[in-house]
Formats: structure tokens, sequence, C-alpha cells
């Protein structure tokens, strides 16, 4: 039901009236988002993250690209917030930079996914017959190798500032194959409804049929797989930066402070349990957002309560 | 049931030789040998570099059909894997390194599986128990840790500990000096990160497929007939709920096999993982993709392994 009617009885003057207010859409599904309160808390941190994100360098004196050799691994003082790295980088602003990198990566990324596996995914199961059993062949093939080492070997040559760009556009080119397999075998269902086979026989073009008919009612669906995907792009991001191919410095992201963090783990923690924790953080949250879309807009979901 | 063993092993087979030749188109298209020659101080003369590159068969200038072809012949007819461009014998180095972390990844999927098909099992017989809430809170917790940041907190807090108490009880380099107990002092820390980034997708999985498949009619009928619970549960509603299990395993280790690459990293474990790493920062084709090549042979295994062990399950498959 994504009609709920409140009625309300109100007399006015001799006539009784009765006026019904609709719950549009829109804010039912916000109405039972928001009762999951780890999935609002996940809303509240990211943005909170992203303001941080684009406002950390006007709270403070410092400059990522201005180091304060005065202070060379200083830990969190009035002074640095966060401390300061093995050059005297500030952590704050260093960590808001490199998180900035690693969102930005992250949802371009995502996005980009979501599109191509839906088109990819409802593709192969609108084909049907011998087709469809050879794209899912293929899809599977292609998942043989684990994805990170294909991912590896194509950013290990990309460096410098416009690096990042290359790197989320890998990261779409191999993040897609898992989402578009799950995606077939929903889409299958979609296929046999009488609105497609209408559509068909109206002579609607296969890709119009497909953008159509076909993705928009995966939306839910492709809604909480662009929220999740967002935290297997920063993973795979963080963890190419990590070993040293991705995001290389003089760029910077959560990857790249956390390599520079393991390195002086025991003299100097906070270089690494800063950017840990905002990349804990940002994975914990977007999974519960995710969760709690899952429960906003999956009308079987048991998440309770009414409307 | 042997029929189909073998029709998915052939299956896999296929798939894994086109997925391996992708891998090396791909990384000569990315991987640039060449590079490594030209950024030399003195640079050696271009006859020098060319005879190099065509000694490891990875000269640009060669065609890629031919290179490819060169390379399809040396691993089919000689099981030679090529040569890294200064001229090492890949196939000298990469089955030691295997053989490393091959124990690695077995060990921890194994205790991964068993705890968490055990967990998973418990917090679905007790539904929203206290011991259920907790596991589940600590499950999430590792669900979304990235591995690298997971085995960095695990070194951090085992050094802290060995400061505070002075206890020497594990290592965090390498794989010890040979003896047994060096190995396990050695081998605890990596396994035990692996096996909490692994068991996590099993306790989370079976506890939903078991919560599925308890309240099954055929579970109620043999609870009618006189069954005790935990028996009806075991013999009737756990079996099914293995089969989705089953599959979970083969894809887990993808998951365990590229964990296993940052573990060898962050506790300096000379396996195929840290290889592959050391490979791509030196241009070596032949050497990335023999890698490359040994993941797909573990997810291969995986599938396989889940295939048989449904169909040991599943009477369906065994009868046919």
């Amino acid at each position: 039901m994504t009609i709920n009617a409140n009625v309300e009885a109100s007399t006015e003057g001799e006539e009784q009236r009765i006026t019904v207010q609709r719950t549009s859409k829109h804010r039912l599904i916000l109405r039972r988002f928001c009762r999951n309160r780890q999935a609002v808390v996940g809303v509240v941190i990211v943005v909170l993250m992203v303001l941080y994100s684009i406002f950390a360098k006007y709270l403070t004196q410092w400059d990522y690209d201005e180091p304060d050799f005065t202070a060379l691994k200083e830990a969190p003082s009035a002074e640095h917030w966060l401390g300061t790295d093995n050059v005297g980088g500030d952590l704050f602003v260093l960590n808001a930079r490199g998180l900035g990198r690693s969102l930005m990566i992250g949802f371009i990324a995502s996005i980009g996914i979501t599109v191509i596996a839906a088109f990819v995914g409802t593709a192969i199961a609108y084909v049907e017959g011998i087709w469809e059993k050879a794209g899912t062949w293929v899809l599977d093939m292609m998942l043989v190798i684990p994805t990170f080492f294909l991912l590896a070997i194509m950013v290990s040559a990309a460096s410098g500032t416009s690096g990042w760009i290359w790197l989320t556009f890998a990261l779409m080119i191999f993040g897609w194959i898992g989402y578009a397999r799950v995606l077939r075998s929903i889409a299958q269902s979609l296929r046999d409804r009488e609105y497609v086979a209408a559509a068909r026989y109206m002579g609607v073009k296969p890709l119009t049929i497909l953008w159509r008919h076909m993705i928009p009612n995966l939306g839910s669906i492709l809604i909480i797989h662009t929220v999740l995907g967002v935290v297997y792009a920063v993973e795979a991001e963080t963890g190419l930066s990590f070993i040293g191919f991705g995001i290389t410095p003089p760029d910077t992201s959560l990857g790249v402070l956390i390599k520079a963090g393991a390195a002086s783990l025991q003299t100097a923690p906070w270089i690494f349990l800063t950017p840990a924790l905002l990349l804990l953080a940002l994975c914990y949250s977007m999974t519960k957002i995710g969760d709690g879309l899952r429960d906003a807009l999956d009308p079987s979901s048991e998440s309770g309560g009414k409307a | 049931m042997l029929k189909f063993i073998v029709g998915r092993f052939v299956s896999y087979a296929v798939m894994l030789f086109i997925a391996t030749s992708g891998v090396y188109f791909l990384a000569s298209w990315f991987l640039d040998p060449r590079s490594n020659y030209l950024a030399m101080r003195p640079q050696p003369p271009i006859e020098s570099i060319n005879a190099s590159l065509d000694y490891a068969n990875i000269n640009d200038q060669t065609p890629i059909l031919e290179r490819y072809w060169n390379w399809l012949t040396g691993v089919v007819l000689r099981w030679d894997w090529g040569y890294s461009p200064v001229g090492e014998p890949v196939s000298e180095i990469i089955w030691d390194r295997a053989w490393v972390s091959v124990q690695l990844v077995t060990i921890s999927t194994v205790l991964a599986v068993v705890i968490g098909i055990a967990v998973g099992v418990r917090s679905a017989i007790r539904k929203y128990s206290a011991f259920d809430h907790t596991s589940n809170s600590i499950s999430v917790l590792f669900l979304v840790m990235p591995s690298f940041v997971l085995a960095l907190l695990v070194v951090l807090i085992y050094l802290e500990l060995q400061a505070t108490f002075d206890l020497h009880w594990f290592a965090v380099t390498g794989l010890g000096d040979g003896t047994f107990l060096s190995y396990v002092q050695h081998l605890f820390l990596p396994t035990l990160v692996l096996t909490l980034l692994g068991y996590v997708g099993f306790h989370l999985t079976q506890r939903t497929y078991l919560l599925d498949t308890m309240n099954a009619d055929y579970v109620r009928t043999a609870r009618a007939k006189g069954i005790p619970k935990n028996v009806a549960i075991r013999r009737h509603a756990l079996r099914t709920s293995m089969i989705p299990t089953a599959y979970g395993i083969a894809f887990s280790i993808t998951g365990t096999v590229t964990g296993a690459l940052f573990v060898e990293q962050i506790f300096a474990i000379n396996g195929a993982g840290l290889y592959f790493i050391e490979t791509l920062s030196k241009n070596d084709i032949n050497g990335a993709v023999s890698v490359a090549f040994l993941g797909g042979v573990a997810t291969c295994a995986g599938l396989l392994l889940a295939d048989i062990f449904v169909a040991i399950l599943d009477p369906r498959i065994r009868i046919s």
C-alpha cells in the first residue's frame, strides 16, 4: 500500500465534511526510513563527512601543502587537532582532503557501476534462450579471476593528480560484473510481464523497452545497490592506494593516508588511526543507510510499524 | 553425479583458459617493461633493451598475437610461465610462493566456515537472544572493515599488548625459521585476520537461510512426529540451508585471496600476493599473469568443491 489515508472528521457548521489526507509515496518511504535509527545516524555521519571534507580547510590555519616543520609526528594538540604526519603536514586538513577524494571516487564509480550493471543485466535477461545462457556464462567467466587483480594491473601504471579519474574509470569497468549477475536473475521475472510483451508486440525497440519498462521497475534495488556500491568502490580504491597503486602522492586519499600511517604504526599511531576511523565510519554508515533503504523501499520488508 | 561434476570441471577449465588469456592481453596492454630500461641512467643501448625484452617475450614491438602464441605454447607444452623483464624464470619462483598462500587461505577458509556456520546456526536457533544480537553487531563491524585496516589494527593491538605485558607469543613478520612452534607463532595473527574477515559472510547468510527453512512444513512435520527440536533442525532444516552456504564458500575464496594479498603485504609473508605486488611494480607481465591464473584456479577449485558438496547434499543432483 502506498496510499495511506488519514481520515479526519471535522465539523464545520451544519454539514459534516470529511477531509482525506493522502500520504505521498515519498513521505511514506521517508517515514519508514526514519524508523531505522542506525540508518538515520548513518545519513547524519555521511552528511557531516561531506561538510568536513569541503569546509575543513577554512577551520584551521594550516593548509595541506603547507607543512609545519616545527612539529613533525606530533600527537593531537590544540594547534594540530589531529596531530601531524612525518613531514609535519596537519592531519586535520590532510584527512579532509583524502576523505573528499575517496568520497568523490566512491560515489561517481558506484553510480557508473549501477548504470552499466542495470543495462547489461536486464539486456541479458531480455534476450532469453541461448543468448541469455551465453551472456551469463561470459559474466561467470569474467568473475573467475579475482577482480582486484585485474584492477591492480589496470591502474598500476597510472599516476599523478589525474590518476583518480583513471582509477574511477577502472572501478566502473570491472565493478559491474557481480551486480549484473544479480540484476539478471531479478529481471528474469520482469521479462515475462504483460507490459513488456505488450510493448514488444507494439514494435517498441528493445533498448527502449529496457530503459522505459524494465529498468524503472528495478528502481529500488538499483538505489540500494548504488548506496552499497559506494562501500565497494571506496574499499577497492583505498586498498589499491594502500598497496601503492591507484592514487599516488602528491594526490591523496584515505588509502594513501593509511599507507603512510602504517609505516609508523608504533611510534605515531594517530597517523594511521584517524584516516582508518574515517574510512570505517564511512563504510559503516553507508551499509546502514543501505539497510534502512531496503526496509523503506521493500513493501514486503518486516520493518514493522504502521505504514 | 559423476557426469555433472565432469561437466562442471570442463566448463571451469574453459572459463579459466579464456579469463587467463584475457589477463595476458590486459597486462600486455597496461604494463610497460620497456619503461624499466628507459628509466635507467645511463640508458642501455636500444639493441640491448630489445634483446632483453625479446628474451622474456615481452617486447612491445613484437605483434601481440605472436607474443601470446609464444607464451601459450610455452605454458601448455612445457608448463613454462615465461621470464621476468630481467630474465628470471617465473616458474622457479611462483610455486613456492603459491604454496605459502595456499596454506594461509586454506587454514583460514576452513576455520571461517566452521566458526561462521556454528555461530549462524546458534544465532538462528536462538533468534533475538543476547547471543544473536551480540554476534550480529560484531559481524556487521567485521563486514564493513576493509581487510588492510583490520590487519593493521590487529598488529597495532598486538604490539600494544606486547609492550604492556611483555608477552612474546606471536610474531608479526614472515613465516619463522621452520620449526613447528615458530610456524604457529608466525601464522597465528595473519590467519586470525583472514578468519575474522571470512566468517562474517557464513554467519550472516547461514542465519538467514536457516531461519527461512526452520519454519518449513517438513520441519514442522518432523517435529509433529516426535523428533526433538535440535535433531529436526540438524537433519531436516540445516541440510537444505547448507546448499546456498556451499556456493557462498566458493565465492568467499575470491575475497580471501584478495585479503591474503593485503595480509601478506602487512605481515611481510613471501606469498603469491606479495609476489603479485612486486611483479606489478617491476612491470613483470608474465609474473603478474601467473599470479592472476593462480587466483582463478583458487576460485574454480572453490566452485568445484561447492558443486561436489551440493551434489552430495541435494538428492536431485545425486540421483540424476
